[in-house]
């Protein structure tokens, strides 16, 4: 597993207003789903608390609970992939390293482009789940006691895809610049 | 291709990519789409094969406490409860040869019942006890060992997000695999402190020549309760709290994060930017482990889908290599995976598979629980791939123990559990006599 990140935009040109741009949103949603952590923290002690000090347990607590996880995962994902926290095995891209930094880089752009294919047929295949929830109105949980819509959900499910694709679009062209430019990440006087 | 031929090769390829270093998420979800597309000859329902598991898969009560288990082992990380519990344990283990390493697997252990994740306890104690450890003599290599082995308590003693993760999969009671894990993790800690005062005795080119004893750290019984209650008191809210009825399994990580939250504003530990940072890690830990939940999700859809564990059970079946053989294959494939995947991602892939396997057989899915936890955990410890490993190496401040010398000191303490995995094989008891 590694635990690169990207590197840290620079420069002022157009390049790094994007990147700028691109990881301020992946930020953002972060920020939200780290929020939504702690909602659960609290929602699920307060139903504990409730249920056994005052007779009173919330309603709806794991309907909330299991519409949240999804939201959370999908509104981290792409600030995950930026901190590289998607596992994988390094002992073969360390050693190509080694060798030539343009091979591994070539190797990480058709990585990218693999997972950016990836990515994209799961967002274009969400796409009608979220209309057909958002059009018959769907929801979960029971009448007479809880029920929520669960278009939110999938809705972020698309929005945290999105976010990923920009991601791994960022990656593909830092890779790529890589290729080209391969003694640029190579460090002083190799 | 006969569907169980597209199954199989998919498997194969999944390897290869893995190893070529292709982000494991995305290895999965490519074999699982290429895998329908070919068995269904339709890229629109492998798509939708793919839609569908990320929307369905963890929207469940049972992951939506995922973060939660996180969270509160970092929590309990930031209060300073690690800390306190490694010098109670040095206060107890002192006049012992090789004290210091005892102490470490005895606080680990301690943590372990207030944490579900190994990787806290590994962050965690690298911190604390690997500097006192190198001060007071030991090498480098067995401090480092001694921890990465016995952050594995973490896994098995309850409460556990492994067991969880275990419990979903098979339909087990968590709650009686929480308590199946209890016995195999005393008897682990314990053959960790045997082993280690052993090698203080017959191995000291690999523990430290000059061990010296914790002197300066000396402590009175008023200060030993102090540091000792909070944890005890914490102990008892998480797992008298599951076992009186309280709250559930599944609660208890909720619960466990408030009483983390209050002790360490109480001894003002936890301050707002180290909480904030917790809780981004815990998102961020949340997401890559969900997100690898949801593409195995899919990957074992795919495999359902082309027969292979069905065609692999009936090959068991009709093999007769018999109980114990399907039992073996199975802990070294664990332990085989282990070098090169993380625990949670081997037994999502792993269990759906023999599930149908085993069950005619009659085994105790409980007590394969504890197997397969514990088989999982040996290869946290193997090269080349070992999370708690990899762990200790970007939290150690010291550049000079390498990332080879970790997994070295640890290759002891993962033939320990080599033994424990074992005891529990051969003696299913260790497992089942503490649920009635």
């Amino acid at each position: 597993m590694t635990m690169e990140t990207t590197p840290e935009p620079s420069g002022s040109g157009t390049a790094g207003k994007i990147r700028r741009a691109a990881d301020g949103i992946s930020n953002t949603l972060n920020v939200i789903g780290t929020i939504m952590i702690v909602g659960l923290v609290i929602l699920v002690n307060a139903d504990v608390i409730g249920r056994n000090a005052f007779l009173a347990p919330v309603s709806g607590v794991p309907e909330i609970v299991s519409m949240s996880i999804v939201a959370i995962v999908f509104l981290q994902v792409s600030q995950a992939f930026r901190m590289g926290r998607f596992t994988r095995t390094d002992a073969l891209l360390d050693a190509v390293a080694r060798r030539s930094k343009r091979v591994r880089n070539a190797m990480e752009f058709v990585y990218v482009i693999a997972a950016f294919v990836l990515i994209w047929l799961l967002f274009s295949a969400s796409v009608p789940l979220f209309e057909k929830s958002w059009q018959r109105q769907s929801y979960v949980g029971t009448v007479g006691d809880f029920t929520f819509p669960d278009w939110p959900v999938k809705l972020v499910i698309l929005i945290g895809c999105a976010a990923l694709l920009m991601q791994l679009a960022i990656s593909g062209a830092v890779a790529l610049w890589g290729i080209i430019h391969p003694a640029e990440d190579d460090g002083a006087g190799q | 291709m006969t569907s169980f031929e597209i199954g199989l090769a998919t498997l194969g390829a999944m390897m290869v990519l893995v190893y070529a270093g292709l982000w494991v998420p995305i290895a999965l979800m490519l074999c699982s789409y290429v895998g329908v597309w070919m068995i269904k000859g339709s890229p629109l329902l492998a798509g939708k094969l793919l839609a569908l598991a990320a929307s369905e898969t963890i929207s469940s009560y049972f992951f939506g406490v995922v973060p939660l288990f996180v969270l509160m082992g970092f929590l309990v990380s930031v209060s300073g409860l690690g800390r306190d519990a490694y010098d109670v344990a040095n206060q107890l283990f002192r006049r012992v040869k090789g004290g210091l390493g005892v102490s470490t697997v005895a606080a680990n252990a301690i943590f372990a019942a207030i944490t579900g994740i190994s990787i806290a306890s590994a962050a965690v104690f690298t911190r604390i006890a690997v500097p006192e450890m190198v001060r007071h003599g030991y090498t480098g290599k067995f401090s480092v060992g001694v921890v990465a082995g016995s952050s594995v308590l973490g896994m098995l003693i309850p409460p556990s997000l492994l067991l969880i993760l275990y419990g979903l999969l098979t339909e087990q009671s968590v709650g009686d695999l929480f308590l199946a894990g209890v016995l195999p993790g005393i008897l682990l800690a314990i053959v960790f402190a045997g082993g280690v005062i052993s090698m203080a005795y017959f191995w000291p080119s690999f523990i430290g020549e000059n061990l010296s004893e914790d002197t300066e750290h000396d402590m009175g019984s008023a200060e030993m309760a102090k540091k000792g209650l909070p944890i005890l008191a914490l102990i008892l809210l998480v797992l008298g709290g599951i076992y009186a009825g309280v709250f559930t399994p599944i609660e208890a990580g909720a619960v466990g994060c408030l009483g983390a939250i209050i002790i360490g504003l109480f001894r003002r530990t936890l301050t707002l930017s180290n909480f904030w940072e917790v809780l981004t890690d815990t998102g961020l830990v949340t997401a890559s482990v969900c997100f690898l939940i949801i593409a195995a999700q899919m990957y074992s859809r795919m495999l359902a889908l082309s027969g292979v564990p069905q065609e692999f059970g009936v090959f068991v079946a009709t093999a007769d290599i018999g109980f114990w053989g399907v039992i073996i294959a199975y802990v070294v494939l664990l332990i085989v995976m282990g070098t090169i995947l993380d625990s949670s991602s081997i037994m999502l892939i792993m269990v759906p598979l023999m599930l149908p396997v085993i069950q005619p057989l009659g085994v105790d899915l409980v007590w394969f629980g504890i197997v397969t936890v514990i088989a999982v955990e040996i290869g946290l410890l193997t090269p080349p791939f070992g999370i708690s490993v990899f762990v200790i190496k970007s939290t150690l401040d010291d550049e000079s123990i390498s990332l080879g010398e970790i997994f070295r000191g640890a290759a002891p303490f993962a033939l320990m559990m080599v033994v424990v995995l074992l005891a529990v094989l051969v003696y299913p008891p260790l497992t089942t006599a503490l649920i009635q």
